[in-house]
């Protein structure tokens, strides 16, 4: 189920990189205006201090903090709050839009397995996302932490997680033209560096996945291991490499993309919701 | 002098890496010893070029000066650049004396027919290789001098190598002017790409060392695979299997340097297989897939993945078969018949 479709589409077609946060100590979701007018006032602090800033023109830069309900999945989960820095430059006319300098949100997708036994005063909101300039999220990732006492970690996708995200939005139905099933594959430690790019024709990607899924909605690892197994098969038979001897490092559907860097871009309204699942419960074993 | 003209030397003067200035502009010759000695190769590049467009006034430079001194550059960086080989054909036999006045005389008249507004200059280096440069306008606009094709003709062979960079739309007439000025029928582009021009020239005239399915008998010992230090008491495992997979390398690859490459591309219109036991796909349709290989030195990448034990050897022809084959771009397709193993590629 997806929710009002404008609000959510902010997240769509941007590439987010992960994070990791543990429960946020007292956080009062009646108290989002009073955050928004701390955090900028640290904002401007550190602007002062000289950190933390993108070198150019003189910028009032405005903070929101939101809650979007539409981001949640059980009656467990907290609903999601966005973070947004916008600015309007000092030069440019009163009535010319804000532009968005910075986004974040806070989420939690059927995070049940962390929020089970969760104390009252901690909040649950495991899964972080940032765009945009990385001395804006080391600003406020700083205060969130100051201020919560919480911990943000970089969010790193293993091949075996992006394995499990391939075998899964390959097997997915998608309306229009659908582009390719793409997992690229990186050789490093080679005399000279190797990259190998597979993409498979999304018709024939779900053609293979559906032969190999025995039960529609449920997916097993030993499911996971054939696809993957078959498309290493396949490519051998051509060119007589071992593809699990590689590194996976990229995946990319027409549901969503995913870098081992964690990042992820999500393209498809449909699946917002399952894509951020998966997310969650990697945020949450990270962790745990 | 005018101003575009003083703007592009200015700018193609900012290109070059600042140690290289005087050389290149000596290269060039249009300014003189005299006025090379003026300049002052010590300040930032900023005021270097601001010199020697000044210099350059005073000589009244025009844009056909200007050009040539764009080629010099690209000559020497043309690695920065991505390069198509075209093949160009002849019907007959006729083995006519190449007359490079006609050759550029042909060339231009082609061109400036069609188009009104271009600047066409030609240098010529050795290995009888003629480069040319070509900035496009239209009927109603000055030629863009900052997005001009480049041609490398040699004329002792039906090969043009032309930097992709070209406005799609000119391709056509640029290679129109090409075998009416060659006296060639007709022209195809090859499926072969790289930024390496030399490796380009390396493949299709076959001056790279080629592996010879010939028989050679050289003792085991030559070829063995030494131990990385001196330390008798660590002997190598499968030293028999890392020998036969350096041999097998060897007749795959040949001995000497691989030109290089910096991709290969497969379309891949085979069938899915998978073994029996494996209850899946098993459509009379086409597993179709695209595959993409990137790396500063492709060949070299390839070369290195059986004894990293990331293949097995010899590695697939497929890959191996890519400078005999002078192509980088491939279409696999299923052979029918007695073979449904094999692969042709069209």
């Amino acid at each position: 189920e997806s929710g009002d479709p404008q609000r959510t589409a902010l997240l769509l077609r941007k590439a987010w990189t992960l994070y990791s946060v543990t429960p946020l100590y007292r956080f009062c979701r009646g108290r989002l205006r009073d955050y928004a007018r701390l955090l900028s006032a640290f904002i401007a602090a550190e602007r002062q201090k000289g950190l933390a800033v993108e070198v150019g023109v003189e910028l009032d830069i405005k903070v929101a903090l939101s809650s979007l309900p539409e981001l949640q999945g059980s009656e467990q989960d907290q609903p999601a709050v966005l973070v947004q820095l916008s600015s309007r430059s000092r030069a440019s006319p009163k009535n010319s839009e804000d532009k968005i300098l910075w986004s974040g949100c806070f989420c939690c997708v059927y995070g049940d397995d962390l929020s089970e036994n969760m104390p009252e005063d901690f909040t649950c909101l495991p899964l972080f996302l940032a765009n945009g300039a990385e001395s804006y999220m080391s600003v406020v990732g700083n205060w969130f932490q100051k201020t919560f006492d919480c911990i943000f970690r970089r969010l790193a996708i293993s091949p075996f997680n992006l394995s499990w995200m391939v075998a899964m939005w390959a097997g997915c139905k998608v309306d229009k033209a659908a582009s390719a099933v793409e997992l690229v594959f990186s050789v490093p430690r080679l005399p000279q560096p190797l990259d190998i790019s597979y993409a498979i024709h999304p018709e024939d990607a779900r053609a293979l996945w559906d032969t190999i899924q025995k039960t529609p909605g449920e997916i097993t690892q030993e499911e996971v291991d054939i696809f993957m197994d078959c498309l290493y098969s396949h490519f051998h038979r051509h060119f007589k490499i071992r593809l699990s001897a590689t590194k996976l490092v990229k995946v990319s559907t027409a549901i969503a993309s995913a870098h081992c860097d964690g990042i992820v871009k999500m393209l498809h309204s449909q699946y917002l919701s399952g894509v951020l699942m998966l997310l969650t419960e990697l945020a949450i074993s990270q962790i745990q | 002098m005018d101003e575009t003209v003083a703007e592009y030397i200015r700018r193609t003067v900012l290109k070059i890496p600042r140690d290289e200035i005087k050389m290149m502009l000596q290269k060039w010759g249009f300014l003189s010893e005299a006025q090379l000695q003026t300049l002052n190769f010590h300040q930032i590049k900023d005021n270097i070029s601001q010199e020697v467009v000044q210099l350059c006034e005073e000589n009244s430079a025009d844009i056909k000066q200007a050009a040539v001194l764009d080629i010099i550059y690209n000559h020497i960086y043309q690695n920065k650049r991505m390069w198509s080989v075209y093949q160009m054909r002849k019907t007959g036999e006729e083995l006519e004396c190449f007359d490079l006045t006609d050759f550029k005389k042909k060339f231009k008249r082609r061109l400036q027919s069609a188009l009104k507004n271009v600047t066409i200059t030609f240098r010529e280096y050795e290995d009888n290789a003629i480069w040319i440069r070509v900035a496009w306008g239209t009927p109603y606009r000055q030629p863009n001098q900052y997005k001009p094709s480049y041609v490398v003709y040699h004329s002792q062979t039906p090969y043009a190598f032309i930097s992709s960079s070209v406005l799609k739309s000119n391709l056509p007439l640029l290679c129109q002017a090409l075998i009416v000025a060659s006296n060639y029928h007709d022209i195809r582009e090859m499926e072969l790409r790289s930024q390496s021009l030399n490796s380009l020239k390396d493949i299709v005239f076959k001056r790279y060392s080629q592996n010879f399915q010939t028989y050679c008998p050289k003792p085991l010992q030559e070829r063995a695979v030494e131990p990385e230090n001196g330390d008798l008491r660590i002997i190598n495992e499968n030293r028999s299997e890392k020998e036969r997979i350096q041999r097998l390398n060897q007749e795959a690859f040949g001995d000497g340097p691989q030109p290089i490459l910096q991709f290969a591309q497969y379309k891949l219109e085979t069938m899915f297989k998978s073994s029996p036991e494996m209850d899946v796909l098993d459509k009379k349709e086409p597993f179709r897939c695209l595959v993409k290989f990137s790396s500063p030195h492709l060949l070299e990448s390839l070369k290195s993945l059986a004894p990293a034990g990331m293949a097995d050897a010899p590695l697939s022809p497929l890959l191996t078969c890519i400078p005999q084959k002078a192509r980088n771009y491939f279409r696999i397709r299923e052979k029918r018949g007695l073979f449904p193993e094999s692969f042709v590629s069209p």
